[in-house]
């Protein structure tokens, strides 16, 4: 792994371990209701300053607290055209099957490409430090797949161009 | 249009079908091909050795061939591939630029040379097509040069995806305007356009055609109607010389040509299939780690790694023990059914009607005070 990107995924992983005691706490607007109070913002005491984390321009992640709930919002690089439609690709692809993460939000917040949202149940039905894990490998995985991908499109046009030059000779 | 093969796949059943009929019978078939290619099939139960095989396919360029039926040269290189198997017969049915009379008597006797013959027949629109592309290049008229260089012809392979083929001294050039209806196929194709430019300058492919691609139109097609100019895609050129026309490579470039659309879609689609498998695999890695994640185990998540064929996923999740266990129970139960009481049908309405038990007013009964 590149240096700068383990001292990125490092920072996140020490932000979201700070980040992430997260407790079972009522709406105060409705009552007998229970909603993440990141995502409604309507009492600005359960809210903790927003972290923001750079790795450059093009990749950042946002960590949003509250007292029940947390999201974590990120931006993938995306260097060319080609990367820029892979990585919209595989997130829509992935932003489809949320279901299957439980913690992925099927639409990333304005400015980011994708976004998770982990409540104070998620952390009561998984392991804590196996969920920041799973965050961390999330990111490595996705800029993985991304530059896999492209060289895996590239590699293939390069056979077919070859083939089809072959015709000719 | 998606079929490589000369051969077209519908027409090859159809004759291999009359071919291997055991009992004759009329046959009159119809079949349109990619829309504008129409083929009639006909043969009779009295003649079953000759079969009436009829085309109407649309000229390539209809500013170049004649109005009614195909050019001599066309005819001429159908009958020299086709004299030991087919005449032509004059003139064509009503509504078909071609009508072929088939003598399947005359085709060889081993079933691999038949077959062979049978997809030769069936790749009747490509003879054609190859052959009014060849009869173009070579017979441009030369009214049309100007400063040592023709007017570009536009061929219509598929009515949407018109291409140009300019004659100039040295070279045959032809050019591809690329339209895409998607953003990200403009992306995948790029990327095989770049790669076709970097493969055809390198040396192994010295003898190939040159290749070059340009997100504007090129020079040549200055003064082309505006509709053909704009694209999403950019321009692809291929740069002919004599060597790759010469002899038998001929027929081997035009069809390449014809089918350069083709390919490119081809590879597009396939792109995107690999790419869709690509993510899948990476998708059941990653639920893989959240479901390690959970506290009291993944075991009732497992369905959502993989939501699909849910039946069979049940079935073949079943163990040898549990099978054998659940025999066991069903033979426990037939040996209870077995063992109890007889039971006759009807009999228990029958005690309740007959062995009633009178039932006694309660003493606490609530009576109505009046």
């Amino acid at each position: 792994m590149a240096n700068t990107l383990r001292l990125y995924l490092t920072c996140i992983r020490n932000t979201l371990e700070a980040a992430m005691c997260l407790q079972n706490f009522p709406c105060q607007e409705v009552e007998r209701h229970n909603k993440p109070e990141v995502e409604l913002k309507t009492s600005p005491e359960l809210l903790l300053n927003p972290v923001l984390i750079c790795r450059n321009e093009a990749e950042k992640c946002l960590i949003e607290t509250s007292i029940n709930s947390i999201r974590i919002s990120m931006k993938v690089k995306q260097a060319d055209e080609l990367e820029n439609i892979l990585a919209k690709k595989f997130l829509r692809f992935l932003s489809m099957r949320a279901e299957a993460f439980q913690v992925l939000r099927r639409k990333p917040v304005q400015g980011y490409d994708i976004s998770f949202l982990i409540t104070n149940y998620h952390c009561e039905d998984m392991h804590k430090h196996k969920l920041i894990d799973f965050i961390v490998q999330f990111m490595e995985d996705i800029d993985k797949e991304i530059s896999e991908l492209k060289l895996s499109v590239n590699t293939r046009g390069r056979l077919v161009a070859t083939e089809f030059l072959k015709q000719f000779i | 249009m998606a079929c490589f093969k000369r051969a077209s796949p519908a027409l090859v059943a159809i004759l291999n079908k009359l071919d291997s009929a055991e009992k004759p019978t009329d046959t009159d078939h119809n079949l349109y091909e990619f829309g504008s290619v129409r083929y009639h099939v006909q043969a009779s139960a009295s003649d079953p050795e000759i079969i009436y095989l009829s085309i109407s396919t649309p000229p390539l360029s209809p500013e170049v061939l004649l109005r009614n039926g195909l050019p001599d040269c066309t005819l001429q290189d159908i009958r020299r591939g086709y004299c030991d198997i087919a005449d032509i017969v004059e003139p064509p049915k009503e509504g078909f630029v071609l009508t072929l009379r088939l003598d399947f008597a005359k085709l060889p006797h081993s079933r691999e040379d038949r077959i062979k013959a049978i997809s030769k027949i069936s790749s009747l629109q490509a003879v054609i097509l190859s052959s009014q592309l060849k009869d173009m290049l070579w017979n441009l008229g030369s009214q049309d040069m100007a400063y040592g260089m023709c007017k570009p012809i536009k061929l219509v392979y598929h009515p949407r995806e018109p291409f140009f083929v300019i004659r100039m001294p040295e070279k045959l050039k032809a050019i591809f305007p690329m339209r895409f209806k998607d953003n990200s196929d403009v992306i995948l194709a790029t990327s095989l356009f770049q790669e076709l430019m970097d493969m055809g300058h390198s040396a192994a492919f010295t003898k190939a055609p040159r290749c070059t691609w340009s997100p504007i139109p090129p020079p040549e097609l200055r003064g082309e109607p505006f509709e053909y100019l704009t694209t999403n895609g950019g321009f692809v050129s291929f740069d002919i010389l004599s060597h790759h026309v010469k002899g038998a490579k001929v027929d081997r470039t035009v069809w390449i040509l014809l089918n350069f659309y083709a390919h490119v879609k081809y590879y597009v689609k396939c792109t995107r299939g690999f790419i869709q498998i690509k993510m899948r695999q990476r998708l059941e890695s990653l639920v893989e780690v959240m479901q390690n994640a959970r506290i009291r185990g993944g075991g009732d998540d497992k369905k959502l790694q993989n939501p699909g064929c849910k039946r069979v996923k049940k079935w073949m999740s079943f163990s040898k023990s549990k099978i054998l266990k659940r025999r066991c129970s069903a033979i426990a139960n037939q040996i209870k059914r077995m063992r109890a009481r007889i039971r006759i049908k009807g009999l228990d309405r029958f005690r309740r009607k007959w062995f009633r038990v009178p039932k006694f007013p309660s003493l606490k009964k609530y009576t109505k005070l009046e």
